[in-house]
């Protein structure tokens, strides 16, 4: 019937009436005040984590097999790191860095990589004289703590040469050797990401990962809420005569995500743009100090991009099989029963991606990050925090398009029958045979 | 001009329930599909719009097959009333007629013209679900019809209204009669469809029983009701007992005889006035529309039955002005 059918215009008469049905009603409106202001305070919690991180203090070990240089190096470390926030006087304030000198190095290392310690500072001496410093850090490194690391050990061979030089001596200074390694830390196309693209890249991919979650679960259920209410009311018998099928899924789907996108902007962009000025009054608030560097100094154009077009496919994968799901039940209460299994199946997705976020890769990952239903999470995971390959994006995409090709046949068949059915328990069995004699 | 319903077979895993179905109806009558619970009429209708496809057969108007028409060549309301509940009634009207390719300037004035008409103009901006059962069901209506199309299917139009809502969609079927559309009814009440349709297909278990232009199907049964009264004594017993009576029921205002196919009405008239008596009534009547449903069908028509897939394909042509 396609032929008598165009998908136009009636697709988009119905996708009108979906969005404006959803955008003006109290419990819309409602909800999305609610969420924007959620949205807004979890944007404005790294200002209060912050808060809290001055209350604590971070300890740094000095490891050295030279008494002299450790302790020479404690001193220029806690000098650096710990000065008194300009303005805020001596009142109150107290080191944020605890710097000790360990002669245990694998236990410093243990300490490292259970989080006990922020850091070990590791010098040697090397053969010809000049001093050797690595800075090892768990994550990606801080990038002003690192360079302040920096300086100390500027500080410190300044004190090495001065201490050693004699009048005669003639030895030139040199400047130490300094690296920081980062232990567990992100890289993209075999390069580290630097530490504040880094960190924004972690943070934003969450945020990323997380709204496309909601995305699917909650306006998938929308849809099919609201193709479940239309056959409760029975205005699906009258529907059923004056549009196709086919119209009526593609406008659903269309206009209720074009109604979730619309909550969606309402509430992202308080909050991303809290975030972008999240620095500033972070400054305004705390004190100069505290500004670390905008969080969206790691998001770019074709991030964005890449955010857009898993979002959008991945919505729509989703959206087909909740209205297929939401005509097979006479009454929305029981949608929770058929939601479920598809809730699941997107769980298993973000979680994925929580993992590939984490930095790992290869295995499941990798595999999940090609495989619909699960690769716009995944996907989207390993463009935030790791390279992607362009073959390799553009093989994850185009297995997403044609599995939506393929669900919104079998869906669209199985809408067709379930809008006609009443009064059926919801089950594998009824939506198999009633795709089956559509 | 026509619609066929050609041969249409249609089973739902072991249950048949339109099994060979063959009937035409004329373009511009208002027809009557009369069955039983079950009896395929909806499953008719709903392969018409094209919402389900037929096993075999071929539904047609005017030459072409249903599954080619534009939509909006149909106007169908269901059995099943239904409309959004929290949707303003002036808002889903001008909805549903887009939905037809109506323009909304133009859909609007149509959907007010028959809130009017029908007496609800009031309720045009209210919600559905503020309105009675029966103003739902006008609306629904006025979405069947508000895009003029060329046949308007209903399911169980009449069910559920007042007096008064029966007399407004009579009216409203009349004119849209008179406007050269075609109009095809499933109901339960014989009364009404006898006093609405020229012509009728009675269907059973998916197939046609009887059809055609009522007034030759009344001719064609051969049976007559004689109604009697007589002085004194309107609706004596012994009545029963003249040769020629099949059957007798009587009321406080006379006596309806059945009579047998070859018995002449005045042998009655003189058996009666053999009796001395005085006759106040005497009026043969074709059968009504119930008697022949019972008749062909076995049972009234709103008796509950279940389907079977036991029934051989008629092959029965009845009604229809090509």
């Amino acid at each position: 019937m396609a032929g008598r059918d165009p998908l136009f215009p009636n697709a988009g008469i119905v996708a009108r009436r979906e969005y404006r049905d959803r955008v003006r009603s109290p419990l819309f409106v409602a909800s999305t005040v609610i969420l924007m202001g959620l949205a807004m305070l979890v944007a404005l919690a790294p200002i209060a984590i912050r808060y809290l991180d001055r209350q604590t203090v971070t300890r740094i070990a000095v490891v050295s097999s030279e008494a002299a240089l450790a302790a020479s190096a404690v001193s220029s470390v806690d000098s650096l790191l710990n000065r008194p926030p300009t303005g805020s006087g001596d009142t109150g304030w107290q080191k944020p860095f605890a710097i000790e000198a360990t002669d245990d190095p694998a236990r410093a290392e243990a300490d490292l990589r259970r989080g006990a310690l922020g850091g070990i500072m590791i010098m040697d001496r090397l053969p010809s004289g000049q001093i050797d410093v690595t800075f090892r850090t768990n994550g990606t490194p801080d990038a002003v703590r690192s360079q302040l690391i920096g300086f100390a050990a500027i500080a410190v061979s300044i004190y090495d040469w001065t201490a050693s030089r004699t009048i005669d001596s003639g030895r030139a200074f040199q400047a130490p050797a300094y690296r920081v390694d980062g232990i567990n830390a992100a890289t993209e196309g075999g390069v580290a990401l630097n530490a504040q693209q880094s960190a924004s890249r972690s943070f934003l991919g969450i945020v990323f990962v997380v709204l496309l979650f909601i995305t699917v679960v909650i306006y998938g259920m929308w849809v099919a809420t609201g193709v479940a209410s239309e056959k409760s009311s029975r205005v699906m018998e009258l529907m059923i005569s004056a549009a196709s099928p086919r119209q009526m899924l593609t406008g659903k789907v269309v206009g209720i995500g074009a109604a979730g996108l619309t909550q969606y902007v309402a509430i992202a962009a308080p909050a991303l743009i809290l975030i972008a000025f999240q620095d500033r009054i972070a400054a305004a608030v705390l004190g100069p100090s505290w500004a670390e560097g905008a969080p969206l100094v790691g998001l770019s154009p074709a991030l964005l991009a890449g955010y857009g077009v898993f979002f959008l496919l991945g919505f729509v994968l989703f959206a087909l099989i909740y209205a297929a799901m939401g005509s097979f039940v006479s009454r929305p209460d029981d949608l929770q029963t058929l939601s479920l299994p598809l809730s699941l199946v997107a769980m298993v997705g973000y979680l994925t991606a929580i993992v590939a976020l984490g930095g790992a890769g290869g295995g499941w990952v990798t595999v999940a990050s090609f495989t619909p239903p699960f690769s716009p999470f995944v996907m989207l995971a390993r463009l935030m925090v790791s390279a992607v390959e362009p073959w390799e994006l553009v093989v994850s995409i185009g297995l997403l398009v044609a599995a939506i090709a393929v669900v919104a046949v079998i869906a669209t068949r199985m809408y067709a029958a379930g809008v006609l059915l009443y009064g059926q328990r919801p089950g594998l069995r009824a939506f198999i045979a009633a795709a089956r004699r559509a | 001009m026509s619609l066929e319903i050609d041969h249409v077979t249609k089973r739902f895993g072991a249950t048949t329930a339109l099994d060979g179905l063959v009937f035409e109806v004329a373009a511009g009558e208002v027809f009557g599909f009369l069955g039983a619970n079950g009896a395929g009429k909806t499953t008719t209708m709903r392969i018409c719009l094209g919402i389900i496809r037929a096993d075999a057969g071929e539904i047609r108007w005017d030459g072409r097959p249903a599954g080619e028409l534009p939509r909006r060549t149909w106007g169908y309301l269901p059995e099943e009333r239904g409309l959004y509940p929290r949707m303003a009634v002036l808002d889903q009207l001008v909805y549903f007629g887009s939905l037809y390719g109506e323009p909304p300037d133009r859909a609007r004035r149509e959907a007010l013209a028959w809130l009017t008409r029908f007496r609800i103009l009031d309720y045009a901006g209210r919600r559905a679900e503020e309105l009675s059962k029966g103003n739902q069901q006008k609306v629904q209506f006025i979405a069947a019809v508000l895009h003029g199309p060329e046949v308007l299917l209903m399911d169980e139009p009449f069910t559920g209204l007042d007096p008064l809502n029966l007399v407004l969609l009579r009216e409203a079927f009349v004119e849209l009669r008179d406007r050269g559309r075609t109009l095809i009814f499933s109901t339960h009440q014989m009364e009404t469809a006898e006093a609405m349709c020229e012509s009728v297909a009675i269907v059973d278990h998916g197939r046609l029983v009887a059809g055609g232009r009522l007034r030759d199907l009344k001719r064609a049964s051969g049976r007559r009701t004689l109604r009697l009264a007589l002085e004194g004594d309107p609706a004596p017993a012994w009545l029963a007992e003249i040769p020629g009576v099949e059957a007798l029921r009587r009321d406080a205002a006379g006596s309806e005889l059945e009579l047998l196919p070859d018995t002449i009405p005045g042998s009655i008239l003189a058996a009666v006035l053999e009796r001395g008596l005085s006759v106040t009534r005497f009026e043969v009547v074709e059968p009504s529309l119930e008697a022949l449903f019972i008749e062909h069908v076995g049972r009234p028509a709103d008796d509950a039955i279940t389907l079977t897939a036991d029934a051989a394909a008629p092959s029965l042509h009845v009604g229809g002005v090509a």
